[in-house]
């Protein structure tokens, strides 16, 4: 089989076998949804005096989860799967009521701003500062960036995000303190919209560049030093080739190589971050919705936003194993599996 | 001595220095005192010569190699003075060249193959861009550059096609070593440093590669300074055989005088170390004691403390180069005596 074909057919294996886990974990879970409210509504039903009636119970429970009691497990599971794979459809949000899909297809581009700016600033001040680093090996600078980086490093996120939103929002009021937009723009194409959106995910962001930060500086350092001690590097001076392609062709290429993986993983530890960091920032992202249904018990929405991120975590490594081969030839070696 | 007259022939056709090395010098300073990796040596590198510089690992070999080039790596510091003397035109003093002068000259003039063939390519690009960036970064014609880089290969038996489509990691080391030489010499220089070229390979592989770089002198007419820790592997390619020993050289002369009647203690011994085929084991012998640290070579001669020939003047002055011969020197005081304090046979093509 095609190397490509078959690790699409991995991953599509992987998200077939995440999802039916955390499925049947749901549904088997001590305490899960379905008793949680059956235990709910029979003392409320004893507390005013009344007879639980089990069938008014559990059509309650099929209405507020979206899961019928009555029906066996592996039908449940099976009628899920079939919603998803042929409609689209992955149930009905409770806390929201709205279709799913809908909530998150909603929410999506703004996790996804937030995100994929906070890790492309993130990855590419690392990126830069490791290698002036690596340049300039064993000075002050690179010492007292070292430290900054191991301290950065040390600082949860969240810290960082609190700090940020305390000084530089409510302190010194030169952010919003939540919120997406100008709650007096109108969305479209005017610049007053765009603004309001810089300036609402400005600080999001910057936590998400600290996600991390300087742990990538200090690889990339690390791996241009490697790269400048090597012979290839000597023999490509020897051969009189300008420094500037030497640094972008055989340092930076040969250096970044090993960040790159790291990078597409990373993306999916970004969505994850996002759930605390959304709620910091009061910014209705998907992250901000998983916490909202798990308070909630919304379980439709939390089963949907699971199913959201191991997508993202399985297509992140399936873009980064397809790929790699593209940026290092080493690991395109014909049909040979290449990890 | 038949075979001497033939050689001094072949040695050489003319006898025009290409190469002036005059008191050179490298130090690195280190927190226990200066290391000094080459001690003060002077030397000078005929044209169309092969010359080999031979001594075990850590002797300053590769260093006084990379001073050719001016390519010591830092914190080393350099001093002394290396003159090259173009075909035609100026004089050059390597050492003095700004970094634009020493980017041209090196590759153009002087080309390096260095120890690690197969560390020695960008392992992210194929073959053919480390031959096109090497001669667009000294403007040279590219196609044509192309065409004698093809030229080169086939001379080396490759296949230019399949090598130059190839990445590193396709090629074995045989392979990558053939290619880095015909990447050495793709800008067509007059000298190739070759500095251990043959470290990782096998034997037969040793064999082949120094037949093609016999080949490709006589082709091309390149001054070659081949260096190696393997006395027996140059001694039918190399013309002169310089023996370095403590950072400087012991022993300087024609390859076959050298091999056949070694005046130096040192050189006899390694002679007497190597194994070869038909030596009787009972024969063979390690040099007794260890190489002298860089930071504190023995007072007098270096070789002194292993030297079965010491008196107490080789303990107190630095014997100086005496002369065997009008081609050769070594610098021991003793160098008569050595051949019967010192005996050792040797096989293949030198002996009759």
């Amino acid at each position: 089989m095609n190397r490509y074909a078959r690790r699409l057919f991995q991953s599509v294996f992987t998200l077939f076998v995440v999802i039916t886990i955390t499925f049947v974990l749901y549904r088997m879970m001590p305490n899960g949804p379905i008793e949680a409210m059956q235990q709910q509504l029979v003392s409320e039903a004893l507390a005013k005096g009344e007879n639980p009636d089990m069938s008014y119970i559990n059509h309650m429970v099929a209405i507020r989860t979206g899961i019928d009691p009555n029906t066996p497990m592996h039908v449940a599971y099976y009628e899920y799967m079939r919603d998803i794979i042929l409609y689209q459809d992955f149930g009905q949000s409770i806390a929201f009521n709205a279709p799913v899909f809908e909530v998150l297809f909603y929410a999506m581009p703004w996790t996804v701003l937030v995100s994929v700016y906070g890790i492309l600033i993130g990855f590419t001040t690392n990126i830069i500062l490791g290698a002036v680093m690596a340049y300039y090996e064993g000075s002050i600078f690179d010492t007292g960036s070292t430290i900054v980086a191991i301290v950065l490093n040390s600082i949860p996120y969240y810290v960082g995000a609190i700090v940020f939103l305390a000084f530089l929002a409510f302190q010194w009021g030169l952010f919003p303190t939540g919120g997406r937009m100008y709650p007096d723009s109108t969305a479209g194409f005017n610049w007053y919209y765009i603004q309001g959106v810089i300036h609402h995910a400005a600080l999001p962001i910057l936590s998400s560049v600290l996600i991390g930060f300087g742990g990538t500086a200090l690889s990339m350092r690390g791996n241009c030093i490697r790269v400048m001690g090597s012979n290839y590097l000597r023999v490509a001076r020897l051969r009189g080739l300008s420094d500037g392609r030497i640094a972008v062709r055989y340092v930076g290429r040969n250096a970044i190589l090993p960040l790159y993986t790291q990078f597409m993983i990373g993306l999916a530890g970004i969505f994850s971050g996002s759930i605390i960091m959304e709620q910091i920032f009061t910014y209705p992202g998907v992250g901000w919705y998983t916490y909202d249904a798990l308070v909630n018990r919304d379980y439709p929405l939390l089963m949907g936003i699971l199913i959201f991120f191991s997508v993202i975590t399985v297509v992140g490594v399936l873009i980064a194993d397809l790929t790699y081969g593209l940026i290092d030839p080493r690991a395109n070696t014909g049909e040979k599996e290449g990890y | 001595m038949n075979e001497t007259s033939i050689h001094s022939t072949r040695s050489s056709t003319s006898s025009e220095t290409i190469f002036e090395v005059e008191d050179i010098t490298v130090e690195f300073g280190m927190d226990r005192g200066t290391s000094r990796v080459v001690d003060n040596v002077s030397m000078e590198i005929e044209r169309n010569e092969i010359i080999g510089i031979v001594g075990e690992s850590g002797s300053g070999k590769s260093m006084f190699a990379s001073t050719l080039l001016d390519a010591v790596e830092e914190p080393g510091q350099v001093t002394g003075t290396v003159t090259y003397y173009p075909e035609d035109g100026e004089p050059v003093d390597v050492l003095d060249l700004d970094e634009k002068a020493l980017r041209t000259f090196r590759w153009e003039e002087v080309a390096m193959v260095d120890q690690g063939a197969m560390d020695s390519f960008n392992p992210t690009m194929d073959i053919e861009t480390h031959f096109k960036e090497t001669l667009i970064a000294h403007g040279s014609d590219v196609d044509g550059g192309m065409e004698h880089a093809r030229e080169l290969l086939t001379e080396l038996y490759l296949d230019p096609d399949r090598v130059l489509g190839a990445y590193p990691h396709e090629l074995s080391g045989g392979m990558q070593q053939r290619t880095l030489i015909a990447l050495s010499l793709v800008l067509k220089p007059d000298v190739i440093v070759m500095d251990e070229p043959t470290g990782a390979l096998d034997l037969l592989m040793q064999r082949s590669i120094t037949g093609l770089i016999a080949q490709l002198h006589e082709r091309y007419g390149i001054t070659i300074l081949f260096i190696t820790h393997d006395l027996p592997l140059i001694a039918d390619l190399a013309d002169r055989i310089a023996v370095m020993y403590a950072f400087e050289f012991v022993e300087l002369g024609p390859a076959y005088d050298v091999l056949k009647h070694a005046a130096h203690p040192y050189t006899r011994a390694l002679l007497k170390a190597v194994p070869n085929t038909m030596t009787p084991l009972e024969e063979m012998a390690p040099i007794e004691g260890d190489s002298p640290d860089p930071v504190s070579v023995p007072q007098g001669c270096s070789y002194h403390p292993r030297c079965p020939l010491a008196t107490s003047k080789c303990r107190e002055t630095d014997p100086g180069f005496h002369d065997v011969d009008t081609a050769r020197t070594a610098a021991c005081f003793h160098w008569e005596r050595s051949a019967a304090a010192v005996s050792y046979t040797l096989s293949g093509p030198n002996e009759h």
